[in-house]
Parts: structure tokens; C-alpha cells; sequence
């Protein structure tokens, strides 16, 4: 037993000092933290950022990336600060309750460059950047209000957040814009990531003929092999990955796409022309793509999601214009306004036609 | 005494060093570097001022839950439940905190403590009396009331209490409390005022044990209930009050993580520190010395696993393995002077 | 309206049957006068290792098999600190817990966002008949069709047999049952044995048929739960089966609810089985009739 456990201590001594021998040489352009709250493989919102800085890698010759992952709000400062120490100079504060340690850290680091997604505070070294999921899942319920056959279509959401229930606004105003009928089902599992809860959520719409599904959790592999096994329809979001579950159930999908913006940010790091700001971006910016289609999706429909995409980009519609009613036919938008980017966290309602609870 | 304490000391080191070897074994078949592990692990938690203030900010809530476990064990019960009262506590302090939102910070801070431990108080002393009259026994009710107090908290961070702020996305969490509401942060770092009200409270809980007559009816009511019973002790008395005391205790943890460094609440805000606040106390088997040496290394094991994942690649969860080790070590209640001759 | 409760009763049965089977589990452990606190890492032992080898092999039985195997041999863990150390039996738990958390983690950590096929299901041959029922209802796997024969098989095992007797007397009365010269070491660990390897199929299937996914933490709290269920139950495995409907019922009702519309907090309706059994416990406190087992978590010597 001694024995073995001297052994042991020898071998790991002899590796700790040959691994020490082989660092690597080649000139270090830029170490980025990057931060996640889950998995980076979960086919979702981690695997998003994640699938985007390996796109930094290969496009800046010289660029490392430090990945944390399940990172807990309350270990996030310290991460970043470990980060720092490994040389990062620029973090990535990839989780949405990261915004405020990341700006205390931000505060300590003047020299260091962060960026978060979601979130809604800026200061000299701390940006915010996302996409504008909420008016692009309009091109989302076009898809699903063309597809579905019951007039019910469902959305899983994890908590009722200003942005969730915007996504949900949107996807329910453009079901509504090619299908007068339909209703939107709305459940929350008050959680990013329990997935057994999700399976359950999926299986509740499904049990109530609800025949399109779509989601805003961290990971939607459980909802989308329930909805899979139900021979239903997915509309997926985030990371393309997610299409591979639904072999045959998948329409199409609003894919997040940070490598361009990220590879940028990086070479301004680098370059020292880099800055804070609010940055919101869609399909025009590369920020967001439609994923591909899945095989069964018929032309029409292709057609429609098509024109709403090409209508996207060129700016010709903006989905949340008034006048808009809520759930009670109170009207929150009214004629002649838009809510624009600087609003979509403000929902605290949801539009008519949804069935679910905006808390 | 000083025998026994350097008994205690080698009993402590054995039991690290033996855990650091097995979860060594256990790195490298993970296919990790253990040693290049170890040293990273101390090159950033003690050879910095800021990694050492770091482990001290950690260690606070774990020092509350341990003497929330410690204090009623030596009456003879056993409360799984720091989890749940350390929830009341940041619960009722934070009811404080935005109610009464203009008080100066000199009564402030005392009222947010006293409700903190109100909060984790009441909770706790809810199954002490249920124990007290015999109805249920203490572990199962504070088992189960972990499961409750995270409710209560997320019924009112999503419900009455959210906070609307513009801009802010209705995220669920409170408005953030007022500066007079904040105790007070030192040495411009995260340690904060919690933890020395924690090494307060762990003097208080030695001084009380060993020198009052309280601590030894405590004790005794610990040793054998029904003889304490005879020499006309009011057991149930105290099996409540030492229920609540430790609730509350439990409620400082909560409250100063959320009025210290969150400034607000939010669900979910603790990642288990009642659960990590039993195995202390079961590790240093009570005693206070000890409670602080195995916070405070257990703040260590806490700071690695998220700095081993950045530098050596090691899963977070890894240190769960790290902490059954030890336990494991503990509970085989291995016989030292056996094994030395 | 009817539809409604349909989804209601399907989506109960589905997700009481995990709660199920880890509570009878944790029922023979108790009888034998031991409380396992590391259920839930035993679970999650049993979903991850469930869901590795059924996404790499391809075989979802061999998963569910090799599962529940994992789960009685992490439980070893449990037996011999408890029977062979006589230790406290909290913290043995604990320390199962812990190991099993961290485990299940590394094990399952490369086949987070693996897809597989999960476990077949059948509906319930008949049901289809109803216009109310959708083909979505009422359609579950072979391991909830199994769960009701086990609650019986498992109540036949205790109160039936000459095993469960002597099992029984272990955790009422140790003394009594080393003066009948009973093997009281063989008992606790085939006990235990039992315990760990119906937690490690209930893991399996909340990966494998619930979910058909693995991503860390999973089990959240469900291993918890399922103690709570015994004592709900009162030690018996057939009463488990209301206790595991109540559980998985409430959890549907809150999702049923929300999908229709309703507005009674969520959090609200998660409390009502914990209320509810700490509710059901200070009745029966009261009474001591059907208390728990005499002996339960005091099989050790005494000190620390």
C-alpha cells in the first residue's frame, strides 16, 4: 500500500517535470477567457459562444481561449480573476447573471476588455452585445404558424425574463401574421437547465395537441427528442447543433452566430481600437442565421420564412409596432409606436393569443 | 491539553494528507497532472493577498452552517437543515432591507443581523418544537424544509418583490438595497463584516459550551436525555431554543452573503453551503478549532475547482469526489497510533 | 376538461415511476435500519453510466442494466461505512452523495449532448378507443409498466418471506436479532445492495426514458424526494406507490396547469408535497402506530 502510494508520487513528479518542459514557443497574440454557465457541447446557448471562439482560434493565428464551464454566479468573480492571471485580456461573460461581477472585476482590470451577452449596463471596459432574437423569432412563428395543423403552437421558456417573454411576443406575432387562428402555449420551467422538468413541459404541450414546439433554454436536447418521439415539430434556437435530434420533427431554427463579431472584437483587443458599447445585432449584422431547413418542411413554407428573412434584412419589417394588445386586451404598444432594441427587455405582458403567465 | 491537542493537529494532517493522495489517484486517472494541480491550487489561493481574501470570503457562510450543525449536535440533534434556515435568513433580511429603506447604517446593519437570524431562527425552531413534543423527528422535518425555503425565497423574488427596473429584462431578483443596508466590505476586498461576526459567534459558541451552566445542560441533555430529564432539566425547552440558536445562526449566513456581497436576492443564491456546513462539522467533530480549520479548508477545495478547470482542465464536480474522500477518511475512523507503530 | 386530466394521470404515472422505484429502494434499506442520504447520488451515478453506455453501444436495456449495477456497487460504499465501520449514518450518506455528484459528472461529461433513441414506449393497448386520448398519452416504457409488479414484488419480499422477516427484525431490534443468530452484516448489505441498485435504474430512467438526455445534476433533488416518500409512505412499499403518484402528480399539475393558463404560482404548487408529508408525518407522529422502524439509523455503537 506504502509502496504503491510512493510510486504513484514518483510517476506524478516525473510527469508534472516533463510536462513542464514542453511549453509551447509560438507568440501568444491574445488570451480570451471565456465563461460559461453550462456545458459547452449542450447543443444550446453554452454551446453557442463556445462553437464561436474556436472560430477565433482558427481565424487569428496566435489566439488562446480559456474555457470555464458550469460556472455558479457565485464563483464567476473569482474565475475572471484567475483568468486574468492566466493572461486573458479579454473575458467573455457568457452567463446572464455574470453582468454585475463581471463589472466589479471590470473595475479592478481597467486594462481588460469585457463583453456579456444579454445584459443591459455598459462601462468603459465592459460591453454588452446580442442578437435581436426578439424581432427575428417573428421569422420563427411564420415558420410554426404555417406548419402547425391543430392552430396550437407551444414555447418552453426557463425563466420569465423581459428578454424570454419578448422572444415569445415575436414568435407569437409572426404565427399570427400567416395564421390568424393560432394560439400560443406558453410554459416556464423556472430553471435554465433541469431537464427532466423540460421533457415534462414538452410532453404537458404536446398532451394538449399542441403540435410546434418552440424553446429558450440552455440546452434543448430533452424537449426536442420529446417532441422527436411525439412526431411533432421543432423550432429550435441558439446553436445549429440542435437540428441533429430531429431527424424528422425539425423546421427550421434561429441560430445564434457570434464568430464573426467575436473574431472582430478580438483583432480590436489586439489592435488597441477596441470599445464599449450596447451592441444589438440581427441577421444584417451576422449575429443571428435561419438554420437549415429540415426535410419535410414543404416549399411554401421555405418560401415564407425565406421572404421574412430577406424582409429582415433589408429592414422592411419590424414586428413590434402598434397597436398591441396584451393578454387582458389592455393595448401596451399603441398606434403609431414601435418598441425598439433598447425596449426588448422591458416586457412584463404577453400578447393576446398566448395562453401562459408573463411570471 | 496540549497532548491532546497535537493529537487533534495529527489526526487533521492524516486525514489531508491521505485524501490528497487518493484524489491524486483520482486526477490522474482523469488523465490530469495531480502535482502541477496542487500547486496551482496554492499558487492561487494563498501566495496572493487577493486569493487568500478570496478563501476568507468563501469560508464565512461555511463557518455559520458548520456551528449551525455543531451546536445542536451536542444536545443530541441533528440538523441537515442549514440550507433551508440559511434561505430564511437572506429572506426576512432582505424584507427589512427594502421595507424600511431609510434607517442610518449604525441600525441598519444590527436590525438586518437580528432579522436574519429571526428568519433562520423560526425556521429551524419549527422543528425543534415538532421534535420537542414528539411528533417528528428533527432530521426528517429539516431535511425536508430545504425544499421549502428556496420556494418561499423564489415566490417573492419572482412575485411581489421583483424588481421592475428599466432596462433590466424584469430579471428575478429584488431592487437592490440601499448603501445603509450593505454591511460594510474591508481591506478593499470581498471580506466583509459577516465574517468576523462569524468568528464572534464561533467564540461564543466554545465560551458558551465550555464555561456557561447552559452549555452543560446542553451537553448533557446531549449525553442522556431522560437523566437530564430527572435532575429537572426542561428538555424541551431547550431542544427548541437550541434549534432556533442554530436556525439563526444558519439565517447569518444568508443574510450576509446577500446584504455583504449580492447587495439583493435572488433564487437559488446558494450552491449548497448547508450541505458543505454539515460535513464540517462532522469533520471536526464539533469542536471550534477545528470547525475553523476545516472551513477554511474546505474554502480552499471550494476556490480549486473552479481555477482547476481553467488551468488543469479538471470538471468542477471533481471536488465533490475530493470532499467524499475526505469524509470517507473521516467516517472509517481510522486508528492512528495503530497505524504509526 | 377531460383532456386535461388525461394529461394529468399520463404524465403522473411517467414521472411518478423514477420517484418509485428509488423509494422502494430506500423502503428495504430503512426496514433494515439504515437511512441512505446518497440517493441522489446514486442516481445520478445511475443516469450517467445508464446514459454512456446506452448512447455509445446503442443499447438502451444494456444501459438500464449496467445502471443499476453501477448504483448497487456505488452503494458498497454506503454498506461498508455503515455495517463494517458503524458509522454515522448521515454522513455516510453524504459521503455517497458527494462521490456520486463528482462521478457522474466525470462519466457522463463526453456524452453531454449525445442523442439516443430511449427507451421504447407503448401505449396502453385500449386507450386509443377514447376520442379524448391523444397518441401522446398514456404511452410509457416497459420500466413503468414493471414498477407496480416491483412495489408488489418488494412488499411479497418483506412481509412474505423469511428474508424480509429477519430483514424487519434487523432494523427493529439488533439485539434481538444477533440473539436469533441472525447474520446481521449479510442482511444490511443485501439491503443496501437492493437500495442502490433500484436507485441506479431509476436514474436510467430518468435519463434514458424521461429525459433521454444527460447533462450534470439532473436528478435535482429527486433522490431527496424519494426519502421523503418513505416516510410518507410509512416504511410500506405498496402505500409508496400513492406516495410516488402524489409526488409525480404535482409536478405534472403545476406543468398541466400552466398550459392551459392558470395562475397559481408554481412555487406554490411545488411546496404542497413537502407540506403535505410533513403534514401527514405530525398526524401520524401523534399516532405511534406504523412509526418508523425502532432502529432506524441507530445501528451504530455510539461513538461520535
Amino acid at each position: 500500500m506504502k509502496k504503491t502510494a510512493l510510486i504513484v508520487v514518483i510517476f506524478t513528479l516525473a510527469a508534472g517535470l516533463l510536462g513542464g518542459g514542453t511549453v509551447s514557443s509560438q507568440e501568444q497574440s491574445l488570451v480570451i477567457g471565456l465563461l460559461l454557465p453550462g456545458p459547452k457541447n449542450d447543443a444550446g446557448y453554452n454551446q453557442s459562444f463556445y462553437d464561436a471562439v474556436v472560430e477565433v482560434e482558427r481565424n487569428i493565428p496566435g489566439v488562446k481561449v480559456i474555457v470555464a464551464e458550469y460556472v455558479d454566479d457565485a464563483e464567476a468573480e473569482s474565475t475572471m480573476e484567475t483568468m486574468i492571471r492566466q493572461g486573458a485580456e479579454l473575458i467573455l461573460a457568457c452567463g446572464f447573471a455574470f453582468q454585475y461581477p463581471a463589472i466589479s472585476v471590470a473595475e479592478r482590470h481597467p486594462d481588460v476588455k469585457f463583453m456579456h451577452p444579454g445584459g443591459w449596463e455598459v462601462t468603459e471596459n465592459f460591453s454588452n452585445f446580442f442578437g435581436t432574437t426578439q424581432q427575428h423569432f417573428y421569422i420563427m412563428g411564420v415558420a410554426a404558424g404555417l406548419m402547425t395543423e391543430t392552430n396550437k403552437i407551444g414555447f418552453i421558456g426557463g425563466m420569465p425574463l423581459g428578454f424570454t417573454l419578448g422572444n415569445i411576443n415575436g414568435f407569437h406575432l409572426g404565427a399570427r401574421s400567416v395564421n390568424p387562428e393560432v394560439t400560443t402555449h406558453l410554459m416556464w420551467t423556472f430553471s435554465w437547465g433541469d431537464t427532466t422538468k423540460e421533457a415534462a413541459a414538452a410532453q404537458a404541450l404536446l398532451d394538449q395537441g399542441i403540435d410546434v414546439i418552440s424553446m429558450h433554454l440552455d440546452s434543448p436536447i430533452a424537449v426536442i427528442q420529446t417532441i422527436e418521439a411525439a412526431d411533432a415539430h421543432t423550432i429550435g434556437f441558439m446553436s445549429f447543433e440542435a437540428q441533429k435530434y430531429a431527424p424528422q420533427g425539425w423546421v427550421t431554427g434561429l441560430g445564434l452566430t457570434w464568430g464573426d463579431y467575436f473574431t472582430e472584437s478580438a483583432r480590436a483587443v489586439i489592435d488597441g481600437t477596441w470599445q464599449a458599447g450596447f451592441v444589438r445585432g440581427g441577421l444584417a449584422e451576422g449575429f443571428l442565421e435561419i438554420a437549415p431547413f429540415g426535410d419535410g418542411v414543404p416549399e411554401e413554407v421555405r418560401a415564407a420564412v425565406f421572404d421574412a428573412a430577406e424582409d429582415f434584412k433589408n429592414g422592411l419589417i419590424e414586428p413590434f409596432v402598434g397597436p398591441i394588445k396584451d393578454q387582458k386586451g389592455k393595448i401596451r404598444i399603441a398606434e403609431g409606436e414601435m418598441w425598439g432594441n433598447d425596449q426588448m427587455g422591458d416586457f412584463d405582458w404577453l400578447i393576446e393569443g398566448i395562453v401562459g403567465e408573463p411570471q | 491539553m496540549p497532548k491532546n491537542w497535537l493529537s487533534a493537529l495529527a489526526r487533521y494532517v492524516f486525514i489531508l494528507t491521505v485524501a490528497l493522495i487518493a484524489y491524486a489517484a483520482v486526477l490522474l486517472l482523469a488523465g490530469k497532472n495531480p502535482i502541477l494541480a496542487y500547486i496551482d491550487t496554492f499558487d492561487f489561493t494563498l501566495s496572493s493577498w487577493y486569493g487568500f481574501s478570496e478563501v476568507i470570503v468563501r469560508m464565512t457562510p461555511l463557518l455559520f452552517t458548520a456551528i449551525a450543525v455543531a451546536l445542536p449536535s451536542r444536545a443530541g440533534l441533528i440538523n441537515v437543515g442549514g440550507e433551508g434556515q440559511l434561505y430564511l435568513g437572506a429572506w426576512l433580511a432582505t424584507w427589512g432591507a427594502i421595507t424600511f429603506t431609510n434607517l442610518p447604517a449604525s441600525v441598519f446593519i444590527p436590525f438586518l443581523v437580528l432579522l436574519g437570524f429571526i428568519g433562520g431562527g423560526v425556521w429551524a425552531a419549527l422543528a425543534g418544537f415538532l421534535r420537542a413534543k414528539g411528533y417528528v423527528n428533527e432530521t426528517i422535518t429539516t431535511l425536508l424544509m430545504n425544499y421549502i425555503a428556496p420556494l418561499v425565497v423564489g415566490y417573492f423574488v419572482y412575485g411581489s418583490w421583483r424588481s421592475r427596473e428599466p432596462g433590466a429584462s424584469a430579471f428575478p431578483q429584488t431592487a437592490a438595497f440601499v448603501q445603509e443596508a450593505r454591511m460594510p466590505r474591508f481591506f478593499q476586498t470581498r471580506i466583509h463584516l459577516g465574517f468576523f461576526l462569524a468568528l464572534l459567534i464561533l467564540f461564543i459558541y466554545w465560551f458558551v459550551l465550555e464555561k456557561t451552566k447552559w452549555g452543560l445542560k446542553i451537553k448533557g441533555i446531549g449525553g442522556n436525555p431522560e437523566a437530564a430529564k430527572r435532575m429537572g432539566i426542561e428538555v424541551n425547552f431547550y431542544l427548541i431554543a437550541v434549534m432556533f440558536v442554530a436556525g439563526g445562526i444558519a439565517g447569518l449566513a444568508g443574510m450576509s452573503e446577500v446584504t455583504a456581497l449580492h447587495g439583493r436576492l435572488r433564487a437559488g443564491f446558494s450552491p449548497g453551503y448547508g450541505f458543505v456546513g454539515f460535513l464540517i462539522s462532522w469533520l471536526a467533530g464539533g469542536r471550534p478549532l477545528g470547525i475553523l480549520a476545516m472551513s477554511f479548508v474546505l474554502a480552499i477545495v471550494f476556490s480549486s475547482g473552479s481555477l482547476l478547470q481553467i488551468t488543469q482542465g479538471v470538471p468542477f464536480a471533481a471536488i465533490n469526489v475530493l470532499m467524499a474522500i475526505i469524509l470517507f477518511i473521516v467516517l472509517m475512523k481510522p486508528n492512528l497510533r495503530r497505524l504509526m507503530s | 376538461m377531460i383532456s386535461f386530466f388525461a394529461g394529468l394521470i399520463s404524465g403522473t404515472i411517467m414521472y411518478g415511476a423514477p420517484l418509485l422505484y428509488c423509494t422502494l429502494g430506500e423502503v428495504i434499506g430503512q426496514r433494515a435500519g439504515m437511512v441512505n442520504l446518497g440517493l441522489e447520488g446514486i442516481m445520478l451515478v445511475g443516469a450517467a453510466a445508464g446514459f454512456t453506455v446506452a448512447a455509445g453501444t446503442g443499447n438502451m436495456w444494456l444501459g438500464v442494466l449496467l445502471a443499476a449495477l453501477a448504483g448497487a456497487a456505488l452503494n458498497l460504499v454506503y454498506a461498508f461505512l455503515v455495517v463494517n465501520r458503524q458509522a454515522n449514518q448521515l454522513a455516510s450518506g453524504l459521503t455517497v452523495m458527494f462521490l456520486g455528484t463528482g462521478l457522474s459528472a466525470m462519466i457522463g461529461r463526453s456524452y453531454i449532448g449525445s442523442g439516443i433513441s430511449g427507451l421504447a414506449r407503448y401505449q396502453i393497448p385500449g386507450v386509443s378507443a377514447f376520442s379524448w386520448v391523444r397518441s401522446t398519452m398514456f404511452s410509457y416504457d416497459l420500466l413503468v409498466y414493471l414498477v407496480v409488479p416491483a412495489a408488489v414484488f418488494a412488499w411479497w419480499g418483506l412481509f412474505r418471506t423469511k428474508w424480509g422477516l429477519h430483514l424487519r427484525v434487523v432494523g427493529e431490534d439488533p439485539s434481538a436479532a444477533f440473539a436469533a443468530g441472525l447474520k446481521i452484516p449479510a442482511l444490511q448489505y443485501q439491503a443496501q445492495l437492493a437500495n442502490g441498485f433500484l436507485a441506479g435504474l431509476a436514474g436510467a430512467h430518468l435519463s434514458l426514458a424521461v429525459a433521454r438526455a444527460w447533462t450534470e445534476g439532473m436528478i435535482g433533488g429527486r433522490g431527496f424526494i424519494a426519502i421523503a416518500l418513505v416516510i410518507f409512505s410509512k416504511w410500506h412499499p405498496l402505500r409508496a406507490i400513492a406516495g410516488a403518484l402524489l409526488f409525480g402528480g404535482s409536478v405534472t399539475l403545476q406543468l398541466q396547469l400552466q398550459a392551459r393558463g392558470s395562475s397559481i404560482s408554481p412555487f406554490l404548487l411545488n411546496m404542497i408535497p413537502y407540506v403535505l408529508t410533513l403534514g401527514v408525518l405530525m398526524i401520524w407522529g401523534g399516532v405511534r402506530r406504523f412509526a418508523a422502524p425502532a432502529a432506524l439509523g441507530r445501528v451504530y455503537s455510539g461513538e461520535e
